[in-house]
């Protein structure tokens, strides 16, 4: 079996185990051409990385360009709307410039721009059984990051406020980290909105050090859990959920995590040394399950199973 | 001893501002007792000057109070709320007195001397030029002007004094104004005469002889003579006389002699302890000497005494902030290295390392082992290090050498690639060599000249690191003789002169090396132990003219720059032409242009230079191999960006070359040390070329730099800790990678490995 055709299976198998995911990522009107082309090329980065978390390329729409237009924005939100049930997620990416007059964000596209206010109507169509990830790296962004909170919503924005108007550097280390290992700290094969924004965070806050620059953006990020969002995955991860093996092995890993996590519950009332003896053990019998992972991918034909993997 | 930053025209002409910030901090407080010469001062002014002088204050303050009721002439309340103290007055009145009239001379030149006294010196130039509009031959605004000159440092005496003595020799002031100008230019016979002019005036015109019997006493210390003769005549004259001894202290102090200074200032508080500018310069000198609880007791009454101080105030919440640096001792070799406490873990151990090798190569150099630790303090906040260094923010320098103690600017408050703080602790550590083997009294040029020699020689970016200006000044006849290089770093008289003299210094000790061998040199720089002057320690050690020095340095120049000197426009046309080829993206021609400039100036290295747009152009047409030794070549010539150094680190590295990478890319911790990314990379291959030791360090380094990814950083430092053999220690930091990241696949294969489950 190809390795696209594993992915395939995977993708489907892991909808119909989870509910599905639709991934709308939008970039904006650049002004310049190097603007034009950077969100361009963040755009790219989004909806490829989004293919591998959602497993299913037609589950992610691309605006960009003149195909950004505020009918062609409106008709993708409320087609989601229409489609998304319980247990789905939505996950909204916007690249590029904003503005905010004091009153009303503005997203900058081709034409009229489309405000914070038309947009948030368009979304608060979606049920509310469906969880929302909304991602606004453009500037201004914060100022709709209060407005935009709700109980189903995960809000991240580029900026704290309306007031941070310069262009932003969130959006690309956003992207960098749904490639990147670094931004996977735990190892899982899969980054989660969490760990893309800490990455994000941290990369902007270290190049803005090292031009010695005054910092002229905070990301924010306003809504509970935002780890139950996996924006990419990574290595061999997807393939967990398509062969029959691998599901067994997966049902395993999961019995020793649970050992696991009744281990790092004892972590405050034991010693250090006591604490690592108990955790030891069952990290071994992980990494053993990890070995016969490797075995399991190595014959499915996958040939590389150093990278990380673990359940999706 | 100061290093001066170099990376752009604007931050060099800093460097001449500040160079007489950090001299003027200390002036300012020479003059610290305003005497008025001049002859239209009003005689009741007179009357209450004369207990003044005397050192009778209590008189002195009766005096002036009481004319501040009797007169309704603002000028003079001015002066008399100026003597008795309160500046916020004095200033109100010469507010009115210059407001009454817009023709007024004096009290502009009045006023602007408060402000000079004050340290508020922009105020004061204001004031003089106005006046001076009024009346361009106003002797009074002329004389003030001078002194402001002479205290800031930025402008040429050489025209002003002249002319202000030929139309009248009996100028007191301008005759000590000359005498000082003199001294701290090292004339001391010509600062004799002036001096002694001053006194013989002074006391014809009834004036009082203190400032210039305090000139006197400082030329007879400069001299290493006793200048009781002049320091007993000055206290039978005013017993309580403290400005004499703090401008002793001033003297010492520009000399590098701080543990001297110690001697005059203490002097200075003793016979004057209500002076708050003594009290503040003690403290300040303490501090130069790493004394920092003494130094706060000093500074703490200069405040009570004197809240309005600038310098006190900062230096005091300077020594509030240092609770927040951790030091470190070192027995062997003696140091204490002082670093904040958010960076310390990340800096420690290459500061360390720079310091161990800086002191065993120096003391290789000079023959001399210090027995007094050597204090390194890394400020991360640059107004900070600035406050340290001359009581102010705003400098523009990047590290100071005070005898034993080193301040400098971390990188972590500077963008990366703005300067590389291991050449400046080079530098400055050299400083802490050339002024310990002679007593503090190697001149300024030889001092810097030494350092940036050991900089381009030893340093950790060994290269002769020269700019095209240089060249162009050479070019221009503009360098100064070996006799007076002191004179372009202390009164520039071009800008950029302080640069350019730093860089000139540097060349005169390569050739002196070159010409004469490393063992002359050092001769020569103990031979100023004596206190000769260039000139006379050239002929002694070196055994030739002064000029004839200057003609082979000459040479030696010409013969080492020429394809440079041939054409200097050609250089300039080429870097032009290699970086629009590049921009073409026209490779081999951009490579061939790139060739060209290097053959004519291969000592450019600074960003931008040819040899990163050979390297570029080489990449882009697919060989590695060619960009890879363009970049080699690079860091010979002294290149450090650590962008580029990272390129080439990579090159090698995917080249295969893994002992070659991880030396490059170490090399980047001298630069820039604070970037997570790099010791990553470092660290694995240094494990990859067995040197657990030394990946174990980049690991620690990481951690202290609480990466994003800890798993990995931890990890990490189990393999270092394996291949040191420290198996617990790994097995600990293997579990906590795994406690983060149970599912790292890395890291469970070493755990198999470690637990006997499988094999390595």
């Amino acid at each position: 079996m190809s390795r696209a055709l594993l992915l395939l299976a995977a993708t489907l198998a892991c909808a119909a185990a989870q509910g599905a995911t639709q991934v709308l990522v939008v970039s904006g009107l650049g002004g310049e051409p190097q603007y034009d082309e950077q969100f361009q090329q963040w755009s790219q980065g989004v909806a490829k990385a989004s293919t591998t978390a959602t497993g299913d390329a037609a589950r992610v729409v691309q605006l960009s360009g003149s195909a950004v237009t505020r009918e062609a924005l409106e008709q993708q939100l409320r087609k989601a709307a229409e489609q998304l049930k319980a247990g789905d997620q939505f996950v909204l990416v916007l690249l590029g410039h904003g503005s905010f007059d004091g009153t009303e964000y503005r997203f900058n596209i081709p034409g009229p721009d489309i405000t914070g206010s038309q947009i948030l109507a368009l979304l608060d169509r979606i049920p509310e059984s469906v969880a929302q990830l909304l991602v606004v790296a453009t500037s201004t962004s914060g100022a709709v990051a209060d407005r935009w909170a709700k109980a189903n919503r995960v809000v991240i924005t580029a900026t704290r406020n309306g007031g941070e108007r310069n262009a932003v550097r969130f959006g690309g280390y956003w992207v960098e980290a749904l490639s990147s290992d670094e931004a996977d700290r735990d190892k899982d094969g899969a980054v989660t909105a969490q760990e893309a924004y800490d990455f994000a965070v941290r990369k902007v806050g270290d190049a803005f050090k090292s031009d010695a620059a005054i910092v002229s953006e905070h990301a924010k990020i306003v809504g509970a859990d935002p780890a139950r969002f996996v924006v990419a995955r990574l290595g061999q991860a997807a393939l967990f959920a398509s062969d029959a093996q691998l599901i067994a092995l997966r049902d395993q890993q999961a019995g020793i995590e649970r050992r696991l996590a009744e281990v790092r519950t004892l972590k405050g009332q034991l010693s250090q040394d006591q604490y690592y003896d108990r955790l030891e053990p069952v990290l071994v019998d992980l990494a053993r399950l990890g070995e016969r992972v490797d075995s399991r991918l190595a014959a499915l034909g996958v040939k590389d199973t150093g990278a990380a993997h673990a359940t999706p | 001893m100061q290093r001066p930053e170099t990376r752009t025209p604007q931050t060099r002409s800093i460097v001449r501002l500040v160079l007489a910030m950090l001299l003027s901090a200390v002036a300012l407080q020479a003059a610290a007792m305003q005497i008025d010469y001049d002859e239209k001062r009003a005689a009741s002014l007179r009357k209450c000057d004369e207990p003044l002088y005397h050192g009778q204050t209590v008189e002195a303050r009766a005096c002036f109070q009481a004319l501040m009721r009797a007169t309704t002439d603002p000028l003079i309340q001015a002066e008399s709320a100026w003597a008795l103290g309160d500046l916020r007055g004095a200033n109100e009145l010469f507010r009115q007195a210059v407001a009454a009239s817009d023709s007024a001379v004096l009290p502009r030149v009045r006023w602007g001397r408060m402000f000079l006294d004050a340290g508020q010196n922009g105020d004061a130039l204001r004031l003089f030029q106005e006046a001076l509009q009024i009346s361009p031959r106003d002797v009074g605004a002329r004389l003030a002007m001078a002194r402001a000159t002479l205290e800031q440092f930025n402008g040429d005496l050489a025209e002003q004094l002249p002319a202000l003595l030929a139309e009248n020799d009996s100028l007191v002031e301008a005759h000590l104004i000359a005498a000082r100008a003199a001294i701290e230019d090292g004339k001391l016979d010509e600062a004799g005469k002036a001096a002694q002019r001053a006194l013989a005036l002074a006391q014809q015109q009834k004036r009082p002889p203190l400032e210039a019997q305090g000139l006197l006493a400082a030329i007879e210390v400069i001299r290493n003579r006793d200048p009781r003769e002049w320091t007993e005549a000055a206290l039978r004259y005013n017993p309580r006389y403290g400005d004499m001894f703090v401008s002793l202290g001033y003297f010492e102090i520009i000399r590098r002699r701080y543990r001297e200074a110690d001697v005059w200032l203490r002097r200075a508080v003793e016979v004057q302890p209500e002076s708050s500018a003594a009290q503040r310069e003690l403290g300040l000198n303490l501090m130069r000497l790493g004394n920092m609880a003494e130094a706060r007791t000093h500074l703490v009454k200069a405040y009570e005494g004197d809240p309005f101080s600038t310098t006190t105030v900062n230096t005091l919440r300077l020594l509030d902030s240092l609770e927040q640096f951790e030091i470190t001792r070192v027995t062997q070799p003696p140091l204490n290295l002082q670093l904040n406490k958010s960076e310390s873990a990340a800096m420690l151990p290459y500061v360390e390392q720079l310091a161990r090798d800086s002191v065993a190569t120096f003391s290789k150099h000079y023959g001399y082992a210090p027995t007094q630790p050597i204090t390194v303090e890394i400020y991360p906040n640059h107004d900070d290090f600035a406050v340290r260094t001359a009581g102010l923010p705003g400098i523009g320098l990047l590290g100071v050498t005070f005898g034993n103690v080193v301040a400098m600017d971390s990188p972590s408050g500077r963008k990366s690639g703005d300067f590389h703080w291991g050449s400046t602790m080079w530098h400055e550590m050299a400083h802490v060599f050339t002024l310990s083997v002679t007593g503090n009294r190697v001149p300024r040029w030889l001092s810097e000249g030494l350092s940036v020699y050991e900089e381009w020689t030893s340093g950790p970016t060994p290269g002769v690191a020269v700019t095209p200006p240089v060249l162009d000044t050479f070019i221009a006849g503009k360098l100064l003789p070996i006799a007076r290089l002191d004179e372009g770093f202390l009164r520039p008289s071009y800008e950029n002169q302080v640069q350019i003299s730093y860089q000139q210094a540097g060349l005169a000790c390569l050739f002196a090396e070159q010409r004469f061998g490393f063992a002359k040199v050092v001769e020569f720089l103990r031979a100023f132990n004596d206190d000769p002057t260039t000139a006379q320690a050239i002929r002694a050690v070196f055994k030739v003219e002064p000029e004839q020095f200057d003609r082979e340095f000459d040479a030696f120049m010409k013969q080492r720059f020429a394809a440079y000197l041939a054409d200097p426009k050609r250089w300039t046309e080429l870097m032009a032409r290699a970086h629009r080829l590049l921009e073409a993206r026209n490779w081999a021609a951009a490579r061939d242009a790139a060739q060209a400039a290097i053959q004519a100036l291969p000592e450019f290295t600074e960003s931008g230079s040819a040899y990163e747009v050979l390297a570029t152009a080489e990449h882009e047409a697919g060989n590695d191999a060619a960009a890879i030794a363009g970049l080699e070549q690079w860091r010979k010539a002294g290149g450090w960006d650590p962008a580029t150094t990272r390129q080439l680190g990579a090159l090698l590295a995917a080249a295969g070359n893994k002992a070659r990478a991880a030396e490059v890319l170490a090399s980047v911790n001298y630069s820039d040390p604070l970037s997570a990314a790099g010791h990553d990379k470092l660290g694995d291959l240094l494990l990859a070329n067995g040197k657990g030791g030394d990946a174990l360090r980049e690991y620690q380094v990481l951690l202290a730099l609480q990466p994003l990814d800890t798993a990995a950083a931890q990890f990490g430092l189990a393999r270092a800790y394996r291949q040191t053999g420290d198996t617990a220690r790994a097995r600990r930091s293997l579990l906590e990678s795994l406690d983060t990241a149970p599912n790292y696949r890395p890291a469970q294969k070493l755990l198999l490995e470690m637990t006997g489950d499988r094999p390595p």
